[in-house]
């Protein structure tokens, strides 16, 4: 799913180009810090107040919600922090009650980066904001210094008087100042924000990994289950029903030859029942060689393919995608796959008269939405086709939400991470 | 020649019993389950039956255990087991208790219409037929014995055919040989497979067994 690198320009552009492009980054990731901070702000006012009313009794009672803020804030981080750079690994589900989390070393660290993040990571951040509203401001002095009060401030600092145009343009000078400062600081002040997070918010050396190891091999096992069922499931429609249907040509052939001296009629009648099979087989094999990858999703991309299901679906279907990257074959294979089971469903069981599906990419993750208007009621345990997509997406590190009450409507909700 | 057929293929099943019928053998019975061949052979007891290896419910080998559980009921039933593809772990369940009256082909077989009724006829008639594919395979398979490597080429294919199910005349003709070399062939293998002059017919099954033994 990445995209191609832009090309790398030479000489002072590039220089220029360079600077802006880790500049800019910088300056979101900053932001983005900031965003986190104010609330971590909060969480450490929440999680104060609890300490402190421990001997009153409302500490106890208010710790366990702050507790969950915490851990919720900190995986929010973690998260944030993967997109910028090595993916920060979450450590085992953190505990919120307070006597257990005390002595828990990831909710320690955790702590510990929101001591460091509420106040440094606090600051820094508000640089990342002010910083870019002083450069603007100070560029643009010349355009508005005459609308400006007489004895307001000139510059951002607060410092001088700017009371004709050679002084409102020095002023403005000191614009591409806080441009220089952010081009040369913006990138190296992220980091140092970023820092406590990296080393505090992923699996310390002390906490047990065996967690993770164990969801991974799992979901490895459900990959491999998933792949095997899936060679069975192909091998079986080619013995059970091409190959079937094959056999079944060759014995109408060979009776139509038999007969052919002695009967003409009989063995044509069996000769047009072979050529019924024959064209039988060819329809199994189309569709069994569509089960394995379906040729529309590598002509024409995921939307293209979806736009395809809900054409040919039995109910009316709507198809609203907006996914700008291509995720990786399986992925793509995998909400297809989940889509033409979706919709076979609603068409077999809902008895809707409008279906949706829903596709929205970015974040290194695809979301896939089917929606109907039919009876609801769905039920895992009913059917096999919602087992296997279970299964299918599991497979994939994937989620799937199925929500479906008596009367409906039906939502089929499944996110994929789209792997590269 | 009584016939009871188990396939779970409807349109296959239907074109089977068609082409039996057209032959003017008497199809007593079809079936698409192992139950209902059960069911059927133990009402009918016909001269043969034949049985498609992968049917419900799992679709793996319930032919093949459809089978032994008809042997087992009502014994020495010639049963023909059609197969999508060779399974040598079928074929040594389905001949471990003799080859009597037994026939593992694979299913593309029944379109060469004359062979197909020839090899019914030879199951029905307590004989063996087996697959030219199994054979084959057994034959680049079973190397482990040194006995069989002592076979010349020639006696090989003359075992082949034998495992097959065909006769002396039957193997000679397809060799382009007089019945006589097909003879002479013969008494070498089963020197050279330690086979003791006894019941000739004991002798063949008993050469065609030892390719399916040295398999386990």
């Amino acid at each position: 799913m990445h995209a191609d690198p832009p090309p790398v320009p030479r000489g002072l552009r590039a220089v220029v180009v360079r600077a802006a492009g880790g500049a800019g980054a910088g300056l979101e990731q900053l932001v983005g810090g900031f965003g986190t901070a104010v609330v971590a702000l909060a969480v450490l006012a929440a999680l104060t107040v609890a300490a402190v009313t421990v001997p009153l009794g409302a500490g106890l009672l208010l710790a366990p919600g702050a507790l969950r803020a915490l851990h919720a804030l900190a995986g929010r981080e973690r998260d944030r922090l993967s997109r910028w750079g090595p993916e920060v690994v979450a450590p085992d589900p953190a505990p919120v009650r307070p006597r257990a989390a005390l002595a828990d070393p990831t909710t320690r660290r955790e702590l510990r980066w929101l001591a460091r993040h509420a106040t440094a990571g606090f600051l820094l951040g508000t640089l990342g904001v002010l910083l870019p509203l002083l450069a603007v401001r100070d560029f643009l002095f010349p355009a508005y210094w005459r609308l400006a009060p007489q004895d307001a401030n000139a510059t951002s600092l607060g410092l001088g008087l700017a009371t004709n145009w050679p002084e409102a343009f020095a002023v403005s000078v000191l614009g591409l100042f806080w441009v220089a400062l952010i081009a040369v600081a913006a990138p190296g002040l992220a980091r140092l924000q970023a820092a406590p997070g990296r080393r505090l918010l992923s699996a310390g050396p002390e906490t047990d990994l065996s967690l993770r190891i164990a969801e991974l091999t799992a979901t490895r096992a459900a990959a491999l289950d998933a792949h095997a069922a899936e060679l069975r499931r192909i091998e079986r429609s080619l013995h059970d029903g091409t190959q079937n249907r094959l056999v079944t040509v060759t014995v109408l052939l060979g009776a139509a030859r038999r007969m052919a001296a002695r009967d003409p009629a009989g063995a044509d009648a069996l000769l047009e029942r072979a050529q019924g099979a024959a064209e039988q087989a060819l329809a199994e094999l189309r569709s069994v060689a569509r089960g394995i990858l379906p040729p529309v999703l590598a002509d024409r991309g995921l939307e293209g393919a979806l736009s395809g299901l809900a054409a040919s679906c039995a109910v009316p279907c709507r198809l609203d995608a907006d996914a700008p990257a291509r995720c990786a074959a399986t992925v793509e294979a995998t909400a297809y796959f989940v889509a033409a089971e979706a919709l076979t469903n609603v068409a077999r069981h809902s008895g809707a008269r409008h279906a949706a599906v829903t596709v929205r990419g970015g974040a290194g993750r695809l979301r896939l939405t089917v929606t109907d208007d039919g009876r609801g009621g769905a039920d895992e345990e009913g059917g096999t086709g919602l087992t296997g997509i279970r299964r299918r997406v599991a497979a994939l590190d994937g989620t799937l939400t199925l929500t479906s009450p008596p009367g409906g409507p039906t939502t089929l909700e499944v996110e994929l991470p789209c792997g590269s | 020649m009584r016939i009871v057929i188990a396939e779970d293929d409807p349109l296959l099943r239907e074109g089977l019993a068609l082409l039996l019928r057209a032959e003017g053998l008497d199809v007593v019975a079809t079936a698409g389950t192992p139950d209902d061949a059960l069911a059927a052979i133990g009402e009918h007891h016909p001269d043969v039956a034949v049985l498609d290896v992968r049917m419900p419910p799992t679709h793996t080998d319930e032919g093949i255990r459809a089978a032994v559980e008809a042997r087992r009921r009502v014994p020495g039933l010639p049963v023909l087991v059609l197969s999508a593809y060779v399974e040598q772990s079928f074929a040594r369940d389905l001949l471990g208790g003799g080859v009597g009256g037994l026939g593992y082909l694979l299913k593309e077989r029944v379109g060469r219409v004359e062979e197909f009724l020839d090899a019914l006829h030879r199951v029905a008639g307590g004989g063996t037929a087996i697959d030219p594919e199994v054979v084959a395979q057994l034959f680049t398979r079973s190397h482990r014995d040194t006995r069989l490597e002592r076979l010349s080429p020639r006696e090989r294919d003359v075992l082949a055919l034998m495992a097959e199910g065909l006769g002396n005349g039957a193997i000679a003709e397809r060799l382009v040989v007089t019945e006589g070399a097909v003879h002479k062939h013969i008494r070498s293998i089963f020197a050279k497979l330690d086979l003791s002059p006894a019941d000739r017919t004991d002798r063949r099954v008993a050469a065609v067994l030892r390719y399916l033994e040295d398999r386990g």
